[in-house]
């Protein structure tokens, strides 16, 4: 008997440790892979001999496939001329909020941060941050950049510019020319509207089941594992004239019936099959790469997906959709209109930095067109400045659909709780996909509103914070 | 849960006599032995204290200013301040058990409730699974040392992995569940979904048996080994079956053993958190959303410190009270022999 009971304690130390080393994470499920560019002609560093010496911390995201090395090559030049030292960080996306946020609040931080666009007004109420208002003439001001970009660096009811667009990122429609050809639908009028992008798909479906002996699915999009799902949501709200906010984003407006038009669009495309409902166990790159390997016909994704098919490195593309990929302007809603998702990244400058003349420096140089254009390019993501973008869309008809979509761009009202809201908004549409999906909940109007009151009420209360 | 309990009052016949003075000794005679045990011991106190010291640090100072939080409005607009943000008194925890108009009042009901689901399951689960997998194993055959080697091989997997893992064997489309249960078997008609809606949660409780068993059986493999063969062979001769056997000896003689299991492989089934966030996302739906998925989302993503920290405070006393009814079920086992 004395046996189990050393076995017991033995048992006991043994659970102790295992229970010890179990979970740990970190995490925020905010906006992670964004993007996005800026920039044109102007200074870029000229401050000379002064700045020699300097030492600038520079936080990057994982930006394309080598984010470390591609900026160091990018701020080289500007260091050669300067004197500079730039010291590139990378701080992953998955941690990329908690980092920075404990960086603005401690005051230990680097001197220069990149942050996705819909994060910049809780960072700049954190008060971390300099206002860079009285420094942005020497990048040509507003006036060099698209007007929904420019936006993202401002704060709702606050004066102050608080980030400068890095790069820019939108999304748009995807298909494959084969598989739009054997459907018999022309690629020109297949996305048009609502109604068309219906008809393609259920013409998709109909008669093409599968293509050189790989099934087709009409349409896939990934569900609440998508960090990103609001934004691909959103674009539908906005189409059916809804907004995520009221005008003065005072009260969520999620509950509309115009927002819940939006929302129904995308979901019954899952309801009624047209979607792959097995899609929505996936998160956003494992459902692209199901667009590269051959698998779905048409798709929303971003604007860095179109130059990886030229990659031969990207191994995720099968021959089939990397020959036929091509892109199409979001389709107009109901209220006439079609938008799209516009995001990216800004650079953001910490309050506490010593080095604040060079870092400065620094960002004015990534903000010169050329520079924008040449990281744009190495990561698939669109520069942030007007004329830089302009150069990019001439390049082909594919990219000119994308500079299109940026044009007419839209993101979310930039108040420091819209990380939050997002978050809540995720939620209930996940639910509202599964239950479209015959999972967890019946599908109805009924069931959708009621979901979308949950996230309007929860938003309300998100909006209600005040700092007491 | 020493082993050793003893009294002034009546020592146990022929057992060591206690080292602490009962309280009728003169004081400078306890000065003397407390200082002889001090003397004694200081060595042991060397030991443990950097233990001490990084337990205090990393454990009990965070664990103190995680309820000091819990008294506080900690917000988008306040985190800055962090211990500093606007005293809330009690507001937390209000909001959380009886504000109905708050959604995080329904949200950590409907977490609460499945995190009783899952613990319960998944505690069940491993430990009846262990034990039947022990009992099996506990017979000689060949190659019995490999096949004990072979299922240990879940345990060493670490739960982000375990996720991972399962979460591509679950896709309903491709994963090799559904390949076994519908494509190679016909058990199923149908497709299941695994990762959506109500089957979430057993998409995240199977892994979790799966990755708990090895350990529970190994445990109770040590202890079925130190069961005299002979209490068998008695019973057996007396006319006990193998069921009669199983009850009347090997559970009783176990008993210690279950308890210990029931009480850790609860509190860490409780405190679960990979697995649900790493297979279903930063929120895993109302099917499958945790206590600690919850917590970690409204802290770290919605930067509401002060309802998180109110949220682990009230889990930390529901795990408080557990551990006392289990002491209070369980001492005697694991007290002295009786």
């Amino acid at each position: 008997m004395k046996g189990i009971r050393s076995a017991a304690l033995t048992a006991i130390a043994a659970l102790a440790l295992a229970t010890g080393v179990g979970a740990c994470g970190s995490s925020s499920d905010d906006d992670g892979g964004g993007s996005s560019t800026a920039a044109s002609t102007t200074g870029g560093g000229g401050a000379g001999a002064s700045l020699r010496g300097e030492r600038v911390r520079l936080w990057i995201m994982n930006n394309g496939p080598d984010p470390v090395g591609d900026t160091e090559r990018i701020v080289r030049p500007f260091e050669d001329r300067t004197g500079v030292d730039v010291d590139v960080e990378l701080v992953g996306w998955d941690v990329q909020f908690d980092r920075i946020r404990n960086a603005a609040a401690s005051g230990e931080g680097p001197d220069v941060t990149q942050a996705g666009t819909t994060q910049v007004p809780f960072f700049a109420a954190l008060g971390g941050f300099d206002d860079l208002s009285d420094k942005v003439e020497s990048i040509g001001g507003e006036a060099a950049y698209a007007p929904g970009i420019w936006g993202t660096s401002q704060v709702v009811g606050q004066e102050g510019t608080w980030g400068i667009p890095w790069f820019t990122e939108a999304r748009t429609v995807y298909y494959r020319r084969d598989v739009l050809e054997k459907a018999g639908v022309d690629p020109r009028t297949a996305f048009q509207d609502w109604d068309s992008f219906r008809a393609t798909l259920q013409a998709i479906k109909d008669r093409v089941p599968e293509i050189g002996g790989q099934r087709i699915e009409p349409f896939g999009m990934p569900g609440k594992k998508a960090f990103d799902l609001v934004h691909n949501v959103m674009p539908f709200v906005w189409g059916a004239g809804g907004a995520e906010l009221n005008d003065d984003a005072t009260r969520s407006a999620i509950n509309t019936p115009e927002a819940q038009q939006g929302v129904e669009f995308f979901a019954d495309l899952v309801a009624d099959g047209l979607a792959d409902r097995s899609m929505l166990e996936r998160d956003g790159t494992q459902v692209e790469n199901q667009f590269k390997g051959g698998r779905l016909g048409v798709w929303i994704g971003g604007v860095w997906v179109l130059p990886s098919a030229a990659r031969k490195d990207d191994d995720n593309w099968v021959d089939a959709a990397r020959r036929n990929v091509a892109v199409a302007p979001m389709p107009k809603g109901p209220s006439g209109e079609a938008f799209t998702f516009v995001g990216g990244s800004n650079l953001m400058l910490f309050k506490n930095s010593e080095h604040k003349e060079a870092a400065w420096a620094l960002i004015e140089y990534l903000s010169q067109d050329r520079v924008q254009s040449e990281y744009a390019d190495l990561m698939g993501m669109f520069p942030s400045r007007l004329a830089a973008q302009e150069a990019r869309g001439e390049q082909s008809p594919q990219q000119g659909a994308f500079f299109e979509a940026i044009q007419a761009g839209r993101s979310y009202a930039a108040i420091p709780q819209w990380g939050q809201i997002e978050n809540a908004y995720k939620t209930r549409f996940g639910t509202i996909l599964d239950m479209a999906a015959g999972q967890g909940g019946d599908y109805s109007p009924e069931a959708v509103r009621k979901q979308l009151d949950d996230a309007a009420a929860e938003a309300d209360n998100l909006l209600a914070q005040s700092a007491g | 849960m020493s082993s050793t309990r003893t009294s002034p009052v009546s020592p146990p016949a022929g057992g060591p006599q206690d080292p602490v003075a009962p309280a009728a000794t003169p004081p400078r005679a306890r000065r003397g032995r407390l200082g002889r045990a001090w003397r004694r011991d200081r060595f042991a106190w060397a030991l443990i204290a950097p233990a001490v010291v990084v337990m205090v640090l990393i454990h009990l100072i965070p664990t103190a200013g995680g309820v000091l939080l819990s008294f506080r409005d900690v917000n988008t607009f306040t985190f800055a301040r962090l211990f500093g943000a606007p005293w809330a008194g009690l507001e937390n925890y209000r909001a959380i058990l009886f504000d109905a108009d708050n959604p995080i009042h329904s949200g950590v009901f409907n977490a609460a409730g499945n995190t009783l689901v899952y613990t319960v399951a998944t505690v069940a689960g491993t430990l009846v699974g262990g034990m039947a997998l022990a009992l099996l194993l506990n017979r000689d055959f060949p190659g019995q040392k490999v096949v004990r080697t072979l299922m240990l091989t879940p345990w060493v997997v670490p739960s982000f992995v375990v996720a991972v893992l399962w979460q591509f064997m679950w896709q309903s489309d491709v994963g090799i569940v559904n390949k076994i249960l519908v494509d190679y078997t016909g058990l199923l008609d149908e497709r299941p979904v695994w990762l959506l809606g109500g089957n979430s949660m057993w998409a995240i409780v199977i892994p979790s048996i799966w990755r708990g068993i090895p350990l529970a059986m190994l445990i109770f493999l040590a202890a079925l080994q130190s069961v005299p063969k002979e209490l068998h062979e008695a019973a057996a001769l007396d006319g006990a079956g193998a069921i009669r056997r199983f009850r009347s000896i090997t559970l009783p003689l176990l008993r210690p053993l279950i308890a210990v299991q029931l009480l850790f492989g609860t509190i860490y089934a409780a405190y679960q958190f990979t697995i649900p966030w790493v297979m279903l996302g930063s929120n895993p739906g109302n099917d499958a959303d945790l206590m600690m998925t919850l917590i970690v989302r409204q802290s770290f993503s919605n930067n509401l410190f002060g309802i998180g920290a109110a949220a682990s405070s009230l889990l930390t006393i529901v795990m408080l009270v557990w551990v006392a009814a289990w002491w209070l079920a369980f001492r005697r086992d694991m007290e002295a022999d009786r």
